[in-house]
């Protein structure tokens, strides 16, 4: 008896000719067939997959502008000097090239369109051979196809043929394949495949990519997020961004632990409201956010705050609420908040000496108000008042009624999310489709002729030691079988 | 219990190191071995071993020490699982809170995931490329206090980060491996070394291994995305370590993509492997120079 059992080899598919020496009058069809062949080409998806993986590289090691300081061209040019000692000469070349904002520039971004084109155009020319492989698989190969096989054997059939090719279909379904056998003159022909749907894993995986980053477009475009929303204790604060909302933070703590000083739980109580009238409520803690009709809200930062009533000289109150004081003098021995009185066209600022630090001017119990025409930088009064005494500044009576905390949080709206969540789903189901339940299939025909070698197996496969050793265990047991018959 | 992880910890250290040991010197004497037989007279050989195949007898010795080597090496994985158990309820959470509860547990999904594939392919001369790389992280482990801090805010999401760092560790586990198979098959010519396994075989480890972790590295950036949503409101803010997680996993998808076409098998592919591990070791290391959402290296 005769038996082989070969390595494998791996079924080539035509690279595509690059002819583009021969291609100057090219038709427009013969264009865009070039073009597809070039998106479908897996050099052509290595490179750009690399590439990919080459400018977020360059965006990890590269220190990024922070997000939105572009809009602000005197900010960014100090932004780029505090960089200059770190990258020297080649600040402005990076510069020049986007590198400092990499994944908002047009070489992260068109380079991703084009894997997305490229992912799309692969899986549109693959899914019809999936297809057709996963429906009509060719049931019969010639003899010399067997000789090619990535895994082949040559055994010797025991009793008639139809008998013979009975035992290989009992020892596939035995491993679970779904077996289909054709009778011919002078042979029977065993087809049998196992997770003949899987390879479209691939398809899902790379269609996902496409729903995710769909849903990443849609968030950016249609979402908003803001970083800085400050709410004071006790104060009712317009969430904006068109959704009608109010938000009273009613309480803030911060605990710390007590034997490191570490922080160990920021919390907010926060109540929402619509047209005066309470939505939604609930303690607000890193990783608890708040979310309504789409809109997060999480906790984020806190700080100081000052409890104000203004008024006009008619002793109308303009404004009698917490002002968040956020932000910090450049030598952080002052916190600074500031509003705007819109109708009155005047711009106000409050400041605060930091905890912890001294201050000649603004004593503990003081703020300084400064009041100033909405465009202009030269004041109409600035004046230290206390605690709880009505004092005019400019042409407004201010009070400073006390001090107060302020909670700070992120309100985000995304909707793009489901899509990118349903994307991240759709790609680990795709990849581990692919990988954790891989497709076989397995070919046998037996000669009607009796005796040695009528009975042959084969297999196309990747390389894949899992499935030689399934397909030699398979090959042992038949053998077995076939020989055992044989002798009877 | 805080003792006890301790003291797993150093059992684990000094097993992984044994563990080294028995197979460096199982692996030399082989080599030795191999060259002796290739130089010894044909008659000669034949009279040592009695007509037998030389190579059972000279290497029964080593063989030995070498199924002692993986012994050791799976004492290593339970003494650093039960470190990383004890330590968990000493501490209360899962080991994502410093760069000494990952390294341990960086170091026990290397061994684990060598030791599944030893199982699976018999090929100990792995060991010699994925021991190190574990001892080197537990080496590295005992440089960082192992005292534990008290999380911060963030980090205190008990469930989603002990499952975020679960996933990596295997994914970097398999990509060890992946590394040490493919320097072992760049280290080599084409035809293949004697004592060395053959290309195709290392390749096929390689392939598989990394078949199990581009899952798994999925599956954590889609878990630190979801972590990344639930405290900051956004599952993707270009940060460092998400960026750099997500080049290693475009990396990984090349390789993956690059064996498809014939002509990438083999040594191109190896280089590939390659630097998708300098990639992973970039991703883990890299909190320590660039700062971001993820810097709570417990250094400073
Ligand atoms: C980052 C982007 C991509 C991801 C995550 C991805 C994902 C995958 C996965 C997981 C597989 C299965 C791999 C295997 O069986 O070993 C696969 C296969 C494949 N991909 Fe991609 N892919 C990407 C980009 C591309 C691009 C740009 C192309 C086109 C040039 C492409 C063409 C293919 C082809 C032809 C296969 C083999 C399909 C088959 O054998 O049926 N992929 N892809």
């Amino acid at each position: 008896m005769r038996e082989t059992v070969r390595g494998e080899s791996f079924p080539v598919r035509p690279e595509p000719a690059d002819d583009l020496e021969g291609g100057l009058t090219l038709s427009p069809g013969e264009l865009l067939e070039r073009t597809w062949h070039v998106f479908i080409s897996m050099r052509t998806g290595l490179a750009l997959i690399l590439g990919v993986a080459v400018l977020g590289l360059i965006g990890t090691v590269l220190v990024q502008a922070p997000a939105g300081l572009a809009a602000d061209p005197a900010a960014y040019r100090a932004w780029l000097d505090s960089v200059r000692p770190k990258y020297g000469g080649w600040t402005g070349i990076f510069d020049a090239l986007g590198f400092f904002s990499m994944f908002g520039s047009i070489w992260f971004r068109g380079l991703v369109a084009l894997l997305m084109t490229s992912v799309v155009a692969c899986s549109a020319n693959r899914a019809p051979q999936l297809w057709r492989q996963a429906t009509r698989p060719p049931l019969e190969l010639s003899p010399s196809v067997f000789d090619r096989a990535a895994l082949g054997a040559t055994l010797d059939g025991g009793g008639s043929a139809e008998l013979t090719a009975e035992r290989i279909v009992a020892a596939l379904r035995r491993r679970r394949y779904r077996v289909v056998t054709v009778v011919r003159d002078d042979r029977v022909h065993v087809y049998a495949d196992r997770f003949r749907w899987t390879p479209f894993g691939t398809v899902i995986a790379h269609l996902s990519l496409v729903l995710l980053l769909a849903g990443v477009v849609i968030g950016t475009s249609f979402g908003f997020r803001d970083a800085g929303f400050a709410a004071p204790i006790g104060s009712r604060v317009e969430v904006g961004h068109g959704t009608g909302l109010a938000l009273e933070a009613t309480a803030f703590t911060d605990t710390y632990d007590p034997v490191t000083g570490a922080p160990s739980d920021y919390a907010s109580e926060v109540v929402l409201y619509r047209n005066g009238a309470r939505v939604a409520a609930q303690t607000v803690r890193v990783n608890q956010p708040l979310r309504f009709e789409g809109i997060s809200f999480y906790q984020s930062f806190f700080g100081p705050a000052a409890a104000l009533r203004v008024a006009d000289a008619g002793g109308t109150t303009l404004l009698d609420q917490g002002v968040p004081l956020l932000y910090a003098s450049d030598d952080g021995s002052e916190r600074i908040g500031q509003f705007t009185l819109a109708d009155q066209g005047l711009r106000v600022l409050v400041v605060a000496t930091a905890s912890g630090e001294q201050s000649a001017t603004i004593r503990p119990g003081q703020v300084q108000v400064e009041v100033y025409p909405v465009d202009s930088q030269s004041p109409l009064g600035v004046r230290v008042i206390d605690q709880g005494r009505p004092a005019s500044v400019g042409p407004l009576t201010v009070t400073f009624v006390r001090e107060l905390e302020f909670t700070g949080l992120i309100v985000a709206h995304d909707p793009g999310q489901a899509l990118v969540w349903s994307g991240a789903i759709a790609l680990m189901l795709g990849v581990c489709l692919v990988f954790f339940f891989p497709n076989r299939r397995i070919w046998a025909q037996v000669a009607r002729r009796e005796g040695s070698g009528n009975v042959r197996i084969g297999a196309l496969v990747r390389h894949d030691v899992a499935f030689q050793s399934e397909f030699q265990h398979l090959v042992d047991d038949l053998r077995r079988d076939l020989a055992g018959r044989a002798a009877h | 219990m805080f003792k006890m992880s301790e003291y797993s910890f150093v059992a684990g250290l000094l097993s992984a190191a044994l563990a080294l040991l028995c197979y460096a010197i199982a692996f030399a004497s082989v080599r030795v071995a191999h060259r002796r037989t290739a130089l010894a007279p044909a008659g000669a050989r034949v009279a040592a071993v009695g007509g037998g195949p030389s190579i059972t007898f000279v290497t029964r010795g080593p063989s030995v020490l070498a199924t002692y080597g993986t012994l050791i090496a799976w004492l290593t994985f339970v003494f650093l699982g039960a470190s990383l158990v004890f330590r968990t309820i000493a501490v209360g959470h899962g080991p994502f809170a410093n760069m000494y509860e990952f390294s341990v547990a960086f170091a026990w999904g290397v061994t684990g995931v060598y030791l599944y594939f030893e199982r699976r392919y018999h090929q100990r001369v792995l060991g010699l490329i994925a021991l190190p790389i574990a001892l080197a992280l537990l080496l590295y482990a005992t440089t960082i206090p192992s005292v534990s801090e008290p999380l911060v805010p963030a980090l205190q999401n008990n469930l989603l980060l002990t499952v975020h760092v679960a996933v990596a560790i295997v994914a970097y586990g398999t990509f060890s491996v992946a590394f040490a198979a493919a320097l072992l098959h760049l280290v080599q010519p084409e035809a293949g070394r004697r004592g060395l396994p053959r290309p195709e075989l290392l390749d096929e480890i390689s392939y598989r291994s990394v078949v199990i972790g581009f899952p798994f590295l999925t599956l954590t950036i889609v878990l630190g995305a979801v972590w990344a949503d639930v405290a900051w409101g956004s599952y993707w803010s270009w940060d460092p370590k998400e960026t750099a997680s997500l080049v290693t996993w475009l990396i990984y998808g090349a390789y993956l993509h690059a064996r498809v076409v014939r002509g990438w098998r083999g040594s191109r592919a190896a280089w590939l492997l390659v630097l998708g591990f300098a990639a992973t070791l970039f991703t883990y290391f890299g909190n320590l120079f660039f700062g971001g959402l993820h810097s709570y290296s417990g250094l400073d």
